[in-house]
């Protein structure tokens, strides 16, 4: 705004009340049009436009100012603007099998805005494709160390009291391809294997106080009605506390994608445990060992020993703007620009996030934006004076309310207060390489003198 | 109904329920909700737990009529809800979802079957995605890739170190803990285009199989190709890497087990700060050692762009109505078409199915045949549509 004043005031001192008057009208437009190009173009848009120059988005009307729009009847299920068909989930053959029916189309988190991400654009993963689940013929059988074993239709699920969520699901894997380098030069691959979004269910815990759980009951297992019939087990604990059945995503339905009329929420913890196309759940004392927390999902130590049943996806931030996908090609020298980032724990709430314009060297804590959530992306922002030519390497540290923080990429793989001559002697320090699963490292972003974006890790050895 | 006794029990094994905090540590909880929990009780995973309490979990306000009773300590009574809602399944619902097999067996079917068979029905049903003796490919998992008990060796390669070094194996014989969770998946989820069709039998003789071509022990005795698979044998597995995993989940303490494993971070890989607690803001470490994206991955699909414009002119009519057989080849058929299967428009290889006349090639692909084609090739097309495909692969 202090470019568009100035810009009238020196307008303003040119030229004498008088003179004012005395131009000709055309001239009066001629000039005020100029006027408001420049500042429109400073403010709203990189395109740089001289001030001789009148911008042609002004100075024409446009087609559909011009004419009528769609009627009201038209998309009665809205869609985006077609003008937005880039901003979509991805996927990389590299994450795909065979036909992709068990893959991951990845969300994209530089377009995201704000803390919840739209249905259409939310990360989707399957082990068996995408399930087309009738709601009529949908059922909820809840077997196993119960008083009472009951099976349920959807709007049978849908008479317990409601409750209303805003979570975040994130893969576990959310990174995992960049244990030993970075893979991508892309902020949607490196870090979009998660979402957050509003979720309406009902707790578990609130059925289990109908049905009676019996007191050996140490585990449930989710089952998915899916091809795959995706099973995860989870501890007691977690079911009695937070987790949910949940059928409302972002105030509507759960998509097919989502598991669609029916998925296991489980807050912060991995997005494998968030079971879709439900249709059972077992109580027992014993647990199961499903395909998917034994073959998959267990994260390998340098011991060779492997943790199983790692649930929370641990606390973590990215830098969002600017990003190898919008760079900062297009700033001045000067600019003054905004740094925004997100950071999410999934063992609490965040509590600080501190910015690094040296990859790590030295910090200053940032500033959290809007609402601030358990188990939820958290917006976090720093205003930066931009210097043309200037190299940075952008790295984000979060903290969370349980007191944990984002290991370095040396500290996550070698372990903590390892000094750099030990790195790898003791194997049962750090996660090493080969874990797959729960990369929480900060991450860097360089940017290049030109203003590009590329991923990079800052490792010691 | 539900006992107050029983709650009990369940409670002290339910991390932080209000009852078990004293008035202090309910207070502490409370007044700092928002600011640092380092004092509260944690959860399973080490998390913070948000106990329902005076109307809120965290920040979230809760109607207080639904979970008066989850705060225990204010309700002597216990839990007294009945919602009535849905019914008691009969036996045979019951039987006709309760497939799963769990870490002891318990669920295991009666049957059997031998390698051979197993063998057989691999070759038929699961090769074309598992590849050759379980070797994988096409980016489905491998089932085998050599003997699981020299494999098991390589869980401890480590590439940053040494980056010359094989990747960890983690197939079945070389990593997985249990053999239930082969047997299970199988009857459940395989094969992957038409699951849930195998019987019980041919679900050991594929099990045996699995053994068989990991060079894993049953008894003692490594399974060799005559080899026969039933229940009582599948409790005798020798599972390479039975002691692979960690924290123990087995038995009556196993929760506890986990609850412990995670109050470490260092067992976990995670930092966490004592109270009060600064982290390192000023010459934290060197940072003159970049590693960056070399290579990389870069098969983006769609290819990465931010550009606000139109999408490419396409012919909406014929994307919404006709159907593109094309790309349902493309979609669904590639995955064997084309490597052991004969492709779209090879003449030669299609030649001896064609001699049997145009209306079996339809047959054999909409029914399927016992030669790995599955029906429709796993698709959801109408058998008009599939039908097109057909055509087009035969488009010479």
């Amino acid at each position: 705004m202090n470019k568009l004043k100035n810009i009238f005031k020196k307008d303003l001192e040119d030229t004498s009340t008088n003179e004012i008057q005395e131009v000709s009208r055309r001239d009066f437009f001629k000039k005020t049009a100029a006027v408001s190009t420049v500042a429109a173009a400073s403010i709203l848009s990189p395109i740089k436009v001289l001030a001789s120059e009148d911008d042609h988005a002004i100075m024409h009307h446009p087609k559909w100012g011009q004419s009528w729009g769609d009627p009201a009847t038209k998309n009665l299920y809205g869609i985006p603007s077609a003008y937005e068909h880039n901003n979509t989930r991805r996927y990389t053959e590299l994450l795909a099998s065979g036909n992709a029916r068990a893959s991951i189309a990845v969300t994209p988190i530089h377009e995201s805005e704000g803390i919840i991400t739209p249905n259409g654009l939310f990360f989707s993963r399957s082990h068996g494709g995408t399930a087309h689940v009738d709601p009529n013929e949908f059922r909820l059988m809840i077997t196993g160390l119960v008083e009472k074993p009951i099976v349920l239709t959807l709007a049978q699920v849908k008479k317990y009291p409601k409750v209303t969520r805003t979570h975040f699901i994130e893969c576990p894997a959310n990174g995992g391809q960049e244990w030993r380098r970075p893979q991508y030069n892309s902020l949607q691959f490196a870090k979009g294997f998660m979402a957050c979004a509003q979720w309406t269910g009902v707790y578990i815990k609130t059925i289990l106080e109908d049905l009676g759980l019996k007191a050996n009951a140490q585990w449930m297992l989710a089952e998915g009605s899916d091809n795959s019939e995706m099973g995860r087990s989870l501890p007691i604990d977690k079911v009695l506390d937070d987790a949910m059945l949940v059928w409302g995503q972002n105030g509507e339905a759960l998509r097919p994608e989502q598991g669609y009329p029916l998925r296991l929420l489980v807050p912060g913890w991995e997005g494998n445990l968030c079971v879709k196309w439900l249709k059972r759940l077992d109580f027992a004392s014993e647990p199961w060992y499903a395909k998917e927390e034994t073959s998959k999902y267990t994260a390998l130590k340098p011991t060779g020993k492997a943790l199983q049943h790692f649930y929370a996806n641990e606390v973590n931030s990215t830098v969002v703007s600017p990003s190898c996908e919008k760079d900062w090609t297009h700033l001045d020298d000067g600019d003054i620009i905004e740094i925004e980032g997100l950071a999410w724990s999934g063992m609490g709430t965040i509590t600080r996030v501190d910015l690094s314009f040296d990859g790590g060297n030295n910090y200053q804590t940032a500033n959290i934006k809007g609402l601030v959530l358990p188990k939820c992306w958290t917006r976090w922002s720093y205003m930066h004076t931009y210097k043309k030519g200037e190299r940075l390497l952008l790295t984000s540290r979060a903290m969370d309310d349980a007191g944990f923080i984002q290991p370095t990429v040396d500290q996550e793989v070698f372990g903590n207060n390892v000094k750099k001559e030990n790195y790898g002697k003791d194997k049962n320090k750090g996660m090493g390489v080969e874990s797959v699963y729960h990369r929480n490292a900060v991450e860097t972003w360089e940017v290049t003198p030109k203003g590009e974006v590329k991923h990079v890790q800052i490792r010691t050895v | 109904m539900f006992k107050l006794e029983q709650y009990k029990i369940l409670a002290v094994s339910v991390i932080a329920t209000t009852a078990l905090l004293t008035t202090s540590q309910a207070k502490d909880v409370e007044s700092s909700a928002y600011n640092g929990l380092w004092n509260a009780k944690k959860d399973i995973s080490g998390g913070v737990y948000y106990p329902i309490m005076n109307g809120q979990t965290g920040p979230y306000k809760v109607n207080t009529q639904v979970y008066k009773n989850s705060d225990i300590s204010k309700n002597e009574e216990g839990l007294k809800v009945s919602y009535n809602h849905g019914r008691v399944p009969t036996a045979n619902e019951y039987n006709a979802w309760n497939k799963d097999i769990n870490g002891k067996n318990e669920g295991l079917p009666e049957g059997s079957g031998y390698v051979d068979e197993g063998e057989a029905l691999y070759e038929a049903q699961c090769i074309m995605c598992h590849g050759d003796f379980g070797s994988g490919g096409g980016g489905y998992p491998a089932l085998s890739l050599g003997k699981a008990k020299e494999l098991k060796r390589t869980l401890t390669n480590n590439r940053w170190l040494n980056p010359t070094a094989e990747g960890p194996s983690r197939v079945f014989g070389s990593y997985w803990p249990v053999a239930s969770t082969m047997f299970w998946y199988i009857k459940d989820a395989m094969p992957h285009t038409k699951s849930k069709t195998l019987t019980n039998d041919e679900v050991y003789s594929l099990t045996a199989y699995m053994l068989y071509i990991n060079s894993m022990k049953v008894n003692g005795e490594i399974v060799n190709e005559t080899f026969k698979l039933d229940k009582e044998k599948f409790l005798k597995i020798e599972m390479p890497n039975r002691n692979g995993f960690i924290p123990d989940i087995d038995g009556a303490n196993g929760v506890e087990n986990v609850r412990s494993f995670y109050t470490n971070p260092d067992n976990f890989g995670a930092i966490r700060l004592k109270k009060g607690e600064e982290p390192c803001m000023s010459n934290c470490q060197n940072t003159d050692n970049i590693s960056r994206v070399d290579g990389g991955i870069t098969d983006f699909n769609p290819p990465i762009s931010v550009v606000r414009d139109l999408p490419a002119k396409k012919d909406d009519a014929a994307h919404t109505v006709s159907f593109d057989a094309k790309e349902a080849y493309k979609e669904t058929c590639t995955m064997c078409h084309g490597s052991f299967a004969p492709a779209a428009g090879d003449k030669a290889a299609w030649k001896p199915f064609l001699d049997k006349g145009l209306a079996a090639v339809y047959k054999n692909g909409l029914e399927g045949t016992n030669m790995g084609m599955p029906a429709k090739g796993g698709s959801g097309l109408s058998d008009e549509e599939f039908k097109k495909v057909v055509d087009y692969i035969l488009k010479f």
